[in-house]
């Protein structure tokens, strides 16, 4: 029986699509709180404006991050929602789950919490919504005791990595981003439990550059998966393509006729960067060309490969709009061996490079692609050490702004910015 | 030359208790003692959580650092826990 006349939420049901109302009245027939939350939210689609408040010095002894402390600003009104803490919970990489581990977690949210998830945030942890300040100590301690897993970060630390299936599924797969993910979440817990930085730092994980965990979108630091040497090609397998044999795209597209496989169409002529062809009966790539798009790998897979000599493309600086707009990565080594072999170190030298800068840098609330943005991408390449590459250049063939300062050019110049300004002013 | 960690931790419960925001965020405490690393004065203020002297202030998307008591007074007198 609803606690709250909701006629505006109502309407929210009334569609062919699932509805989060729906979902959440029939999880206050065991939660009484949870309608609480519906309460609320009508009253704010009334006032329009929220009732939530949210921060505070809520968490777990020990943590600075992994809880969000979440407040109703009309708690007489709505006691249910008084406190309505969220939960991170740093995800198993790839999120490989098991059903028992899955029933675990929801029975201990049952009993903790409002037993509301959200499965999973924009970064890959389980959100657990909604909890009182006096369960989050247990709720806590059985988590990490009994079920053995851990909160994720929030605030101004290194939020939870992710990764892509990787090499546990994907014949793609350049590296192992299941290994490199759970080795750095380990490496770094420090970072992940305690606030380091001047703002959020996300590390994301593909294991090719179809990138499905969208690191160059989505992550402060994305390690892509790349080869430095040509795309392997099975010219039988390419003919087999071309006579039909083998449906393209791996047969994802078999719903429907689409007609016969036109590789010239649906290869060739969509490759960004014109680098195939077809000679002799055989497919021709320039390799130096390749952009590594993956398209058309992607519709051959059984005659396509990415190349022997494998590693990762590093791309700093991605972000969502909250400050600034949204913020592509940008590509800053083009190529680096990531191995287990040597505890990823080279990674780790990358990493710690950026952090010690942006650290020092950064202003408060600053990502670090907008940190980047602020100095220009030459200073940021200089600090980091890097020698510039025509790849950090969008257009390296076309654009003619080629700086050089006075140490980097030999014999060096004069250059009097009086007399220079004497006849062009600023 | 840097200070001790000692002195740091000291530098930064000072801070804490005496700048005018109670909230405030580690690159404040920077200037406590320009001569050391960010890491190290952000292992320093974390180490004064443990003890129990600072407590952490998360908005959710950013975490801020407060003196105990200062932010127990400040939240009781706005009623915001």
């Amino acid at each position: 029986m609803a606690k709250h006349d909701t006629p505006m939420l109502d309407e929210l049901e009334k569609g062919p699509w699932p509805s989060f109302v729906t979902d959440i009245k029939r999880q206050a027939e065991t939660k009484p709180e949870c309608w609480d939350i519906l309460g609320q939210l009508e009253l704010s689609f009334r006032d329009k404006i929220t009732h939530w408040k949210h921060g505070g010095i809520v968490g777990v002894f020990g943590y600075g991050g992994g809880i969000v402390g979440r407040y109703s600003d009309v708690p007489k009104q709505f006691p249910g929602v008084e406190h309505f803490h969220t939960i991170r919970i740093n995800q198993p990489a790839s999120k490989y789950y098991s059903t028992e581990n899955l029933r675990k977690i929801c029975a201990l949210w049952e009993k903790y919490g409002s037993g509301m998830t959200n499965m999973h945030g924009s970064t890959g942890d389980m959100i657990m919504l909604g909890c009182r300040t006096e369960a989050l100590e247990p709720f806590f301690y059985e988590l990490t005791h009994d079920i053995g897993q851990d909160l994720g970060g929030s605030g101004s630390n290194l939020r939870t990595p992710a990764n892509c299936l990787g090499q546990s599924r994907c014949e793609w797969s350049c590296y192992d981003t299941e290994e490199a993910c759970h080795h750095l979440t380990m490496h770094y817990q420090d970072e992940i439990h305690r606030p380091a930085f001047p703002y959020k730092f996300k590390f994301k994980f593909s294991g090719c550059p179809n990138d499905c965990v969208a690191a160059i979108a989505r992550s402060d630091f994305a390690v892509i998966g790349t080869w430095r040497d040509d795309i392997r090609m099975d010219q039988a397998a390419v003919k087999e393509y071309i006579a039909g044999n083998y449906p393209s795209n791996g047969g994802a597209h078999a719903d429907r006729d689409w007609g016969k496989f036109d590789i010239k169409k649906e290869v060739i002529d969509l490759c960004p960067t014109n680098c195939m062809w077809m000679e002799g009966g055989e497919l021709k790539i320039d390799n130096s060309e390749c952009t590594r798009c993956m398209h058309c790998i992607n519709v051959m897979p059984r005659a396509l490969r990415p190349g022997a000599h494998q590693g990762a493309t590093i791309c700093v600086g991605a972000k969502a709009p909250i400050l600034d707009g949204a913020q592509f990565a940008t590509m800053i080594i083009p190529f680096i061996e990531v191995s287990a072999d040597n505890e990823f170190e080279n990674v780790i030298e990358v990493i710690e490079n950026i952090w010690d800068w942006w650290m020092e840098v950064g202003k408060n609330r600053e990502r670090v692609g907008e940190t980047m943005q602020r100095v220009g991408l030459p200073t940021f390449i200089k600090v980091m050490g890097l020698e510039p590459l025509p790849q950090h250049v969008r257009e390296p063939r076309s654009n003619p702004y080629v700086f050089w300062n006075e140490e980097e050019v030999p014999g060096g110049f004069d250059r009097n910015v009086d007399e220079f300004r004497a006849r062009h002013a600023a | 030359m840097a200070m001790s960690i000692e002195e740091l931790k000291a530098a930064i419960l000072n801070k804490a208790l005496t700048a005018p925001k109670p909230q405030l965020y580690v690159k404040d405490f920077y200037k406590c003692d320009p001569e050391s690393k960010p890491r190290v004065i952000k292992n320093a203020a974390n180490d004064l959580v443990k003890e129990g002297k600072l407590s952490f202030w998360s908005s959710g998307s950013t975490t801020m650092y407060a003196a105990c008591a200062r932010v127990k007074n400040e939240e009781g007198e706005k009623g915001v826990n």
